[in-house]
């Protein structure tokens, strides 16, 4: 212990007993999969809300005044946006869709669904991927597949779009989420059963256009509406998810970490106390009580890194799981979610090696000649 | 080595009935060796309590979801909804019908009022945070609109707004507050009574303020109906083609709705609270018996059996259980209390039947926690009394 080399006994005496760790480090590692669960099913909502948007073609989206996302929202834009933004410098194409809640059900079930209407001869703002079948004329619509197959149709199938008959003329991907569908229908359909101005114009650059500069000249051109480049109308979207999760997030963290902290408090003063003749040996060969706290707070670590390990493999595991099982909930691991965790998961092992630590403060060490009971 | 003094100075129980099974005995050993660390098992008993408080939290936040998911169909005293073909429920289906139909539906015989309301969800940039709400117009004197206020008056103007609590209180909201609707700014001038709505906030504004907003003019939402005659009047309205549900049904849907949504997520934060309750039972349990091996050993070496080594384990962990289930309903109470403070959007509603599912999970953590120091027990080797420590 002097010569230069030390003997990790924080981490010998963690491990020695391979159950006892295990339940240690399992329960730190539920308590923080809590935590890590329920900010993947965020940020899997996230990704599946941004899904369409993120792949617009657009570099440019116009919504009404004062509107800045999609989701949850309603857009109408003046008659003429369309053609005054056609002749804004640097504008390569645009394309008005229009957007409303719906639901799109057929004998047996119903669907939630964002209802896009949009032009099937140019294809912007439609399915992003169409894996199957083709686009839709008047009377038909195109479904995501995941929300087609819970009501249980295919190519050909009949549904119910606003109400009304429509066959289904192709099946997209990836555009179903924990809250709802997609179904994409032409646009003088869409006018016929909803009939309302459009929603949203996409634009799309001329090439060598920076988006944000067209943005800002077509801000300019149609003052009685919100442009946005594209990537902002997506974190704009994104931020719906984060702001509306951050309270329930916020009480989930804290209560995780809270079952975390007893965890530690606990397997570590009890593997104090049953080591406690070892310690005393420790200390008897003139290991000082900031020894003795090292050793401690090394369990601490390792118990915080083992149980963030275990977790982050456990919530992996489990979304790979649940993509399978339910793939309308997708739960997203993310490193900076991993990293936040690790951080506080670190702080609450800490804080929960301080009992120990004062018990070994106290120690006397006359306790390792002592015979056991 | 030593020999086995122990067994002079600390006599134990009359082996020959421990072996048996004998209850009295047993059960005497075992709460000896449970109550043998106060402390500990104290420690013990809260921080499983803490595990069984978060499935009473998750419980109690479900029972609170369903109240608020239901709060409008609940408060606006209406018999039948009319809705646009399809549609059943109120906000999340974008229900849209001409606004001619509340004239339809009041010339069916046995109607005695009936009143549109038209809504819509709206993202409103509060404070730099993303805010979802959902618009509720009404018209003036009419229900469908703020079901009692608690504090201010009715919207009388298209720029006036009444809130509810939950969105209140979620962002420190009060009268003469504004907020950023669409392009426009409303004002509060009213809050509605509780429950508050959940996740999203209701804003009550005048019918036409609400179709401008929306730019829906000349439509509505939906239709709220009263009437003496529910059944006759529904079958009155069906057969002129309109979409009529009445509030069982439209409970049922929203209910389904947010089960659909916040359901699964909820189930897993339940299932990880029992599973790091039943690794903090295990853990605690089988501590005791890692640390007390001798004193076990000694019994196993006076006689006893695999059966009452085991029984012993269990009952361990069975009190445990028992301990962590009353700490856990007791740190629920307080935990809704800092919540009411620190997040009064979030009602905690807690039912006896909440309370008996969790002691079931307690006992089942108990049960399936006992297991490995059980299996341990049962295969401990009587001369561990005899080692050295």
């Amino acid at each position: 212990m002097t010569s230069g080399r030390t003997v990790p006994l924080g981490r010998r005496n963690l491990t020695e007993d391979t159950r006892r760790a295990a339940l240690s480090i399992g329960g730190v590692a539920v308590a923080l999969l809590l935590v890590l669960v329920l900010d993947g099913i965020f940020a899997g909502a996230i990704r599946q809300v941004t899904a369409y948007l993120r792949t617009l073609p657009a570099d440019v989206v116009v919504s009404q005044q004062g509107v800045r996302t999609m989701h949850m929202s309603a857009s109408a834009l003046p008659p003429t946006t369309a053609e005054r933004a056609a002749a804004v410098a640097g504008v390569a194409w645009v394309a008005p869709i229009w957007y409303a809640s719906g639901v799109v059900a057929t004998a047996t079930g119903r669907q939630v669904s964002y209802v896009i209407g949009y032009d099937p001869a140019t294809g912007r703002g439609g399915p992003t991927r169409l894996v199957a079948g083709r686009t839709p004329t008047d009377g038909e619509v195109v479904l995501d597949e995941l929300g087609a197959d819970q009501l249980g149709v295919r190519i050909g199938g009949r549904v119910t779009v606003f109400g009304a008959p429509h066959t289904v003329a192709g099946l997209s991907a990836g555009q179903t989420s924990i809250t709802n569908t997609m179904a994409f229908v032409a646009v003088a359909d869409f006018t016929r059963h909803v009939p309302r101005p459009a929603s949203y114009l996409l634009v799309g650059a001329r090439p060598g256009t920076d988006p944000a500069a067209l943005a800002a000249r077509l801000a300019t051109a149609l003052p009685a509406t919100t442009v946005q480049t594209r990537t902002e109308f997506v974190d704009s979207e994104a931020r719906i998810v984060t702001d509306m999760s951050a309270a329930i997030m916020q009480i989930m963290a804290l209560l995780g970490l809270l079952v975390a902290l007893a965890v530690v408090v606990l397997s570590l003063y009890a593997l104090t106390l049953f080591k406690l003749r070892e310690y005393g040996v420790v200390a008897a060969l003139g290991g000082s009580p900031w020894r003795l706290a090292r050793i401690v707070t090394a369990q601490a670590v390792w118990t915080a890194a083992g149980a963030l390990a275990a977790a982050t493999g456990l919530a992996l595991l489990l979304g790979a799981v649940i993509g399978r099982v339910g793939p309308q909930i997708s739960i997203v691991v993310t490193a900076p979610s991993v990293a936040r965790l690790g951080v506080a998961a670190l702080a609450a092992s800490l804080a929960g090696a301080q009992l120990p630590i004062y018990r070994l403060a106290r120690l006397d060490p006359a306790v390792a000649f002592r015979r056991q009971s | 080595m030593t020999t086995a003094p122990a067994t002079t100075t600390r006599p134990g129980p009359d082996p020959s009935r421990l072996s048996r099974g004998g209850r009295g005995s047993a059960v005497a050993v075992g709460r000896r060796l449970v109550l043998a660390e106060p402390r500990r098992l104290a420690a013990g008993a809260l921080a499983v309590g803490l595990a069984l408080m978060l499935v009473l939290l998750f419980q109690g936040l479900w029972t609170g979801v369903r109240a608020q998911v239901t709060v409008y169909e609940d408060k606006t005293g209406a018999d039948l909804f009319v809705l646009a073909p399809d549609a059943a429920s109120l906000f999340a289906e974008g229900s849209t019908l001409p606004l001619s139909t509340v004239d339809t539906v009041r010339a069916v015989p046995g109607t005695a009022w009936a009143a549109p309301v038209r809504s819509g969800f709206s993202i409103l940039d509060m404070h730099g945070k993303k805010v979802a709400v959902t618009l509720v117009g009404s018209q003036p004197g009419q229900p469908g609109g703020p079901w009692a206020i608690a504090q201010g008056h009715a919207a009388t103007a298209d720029d006036e707004a009444v809130i509810d609590p939950s969105l209140a209180a979620a962002h420190h909201l009060g009268i003469g507050d504004t907020l950023p609707v669409q392009s426009r700014t409303l004002r509060v001038v009213g809050i509605t009574t509780g429950p508050g709505s959940f996740m999203i906030g209701l804003v009550f504004v005048r019918h036409d303020a609400a179709g401008a907003l929306l730019a829906t003019p000349d439509t509505t939402s939906f239709v709220l109906v009263g009437t003496p005659d529910p059944a006759g009047v529904r079958t009155r309205l069906t057969s002129a083609g309109l979409q009529v549900v009445d509030k069982a049904q439209l409970r049922d849907a929203d209910l389904t709705l947010a089960t659909r949504i916040y359901g699964q997520p909820l189930r897993l934060m339940v299932a990880s609270a029992i599973t790091a309750g039943i690794l903090i039972v295990g853990l605690v349990t089988y501590t005791g018996v890692v640390e007390r091996r001798r004193q076990y050993g000694l019994l196993k070496a006076l006689g006893a059996g695999k059966a009452a080594m085991v029984r012993l384990a269990f009952g361990h962990a069975l009190a445990l259980g028992l301990l962590g289930t009353v700490a856990g309903s007791g740190l629920v109470y307080g935990v809704r209390a800092l919540l009411a403070l620190w997040r009064p959007q979030f009602p905690v509603i807690l039912t006896p039947a909440a309370f008996g599912y969790a002691a079931a999970a307690g006992l089942a953590m108990a049960v399936v926690a006992g297991l490995l120091p059980a299996a341990r027990l049962a295969r401990l080797d009587p001369a561990t009394a005899f080692r050295s420590a």
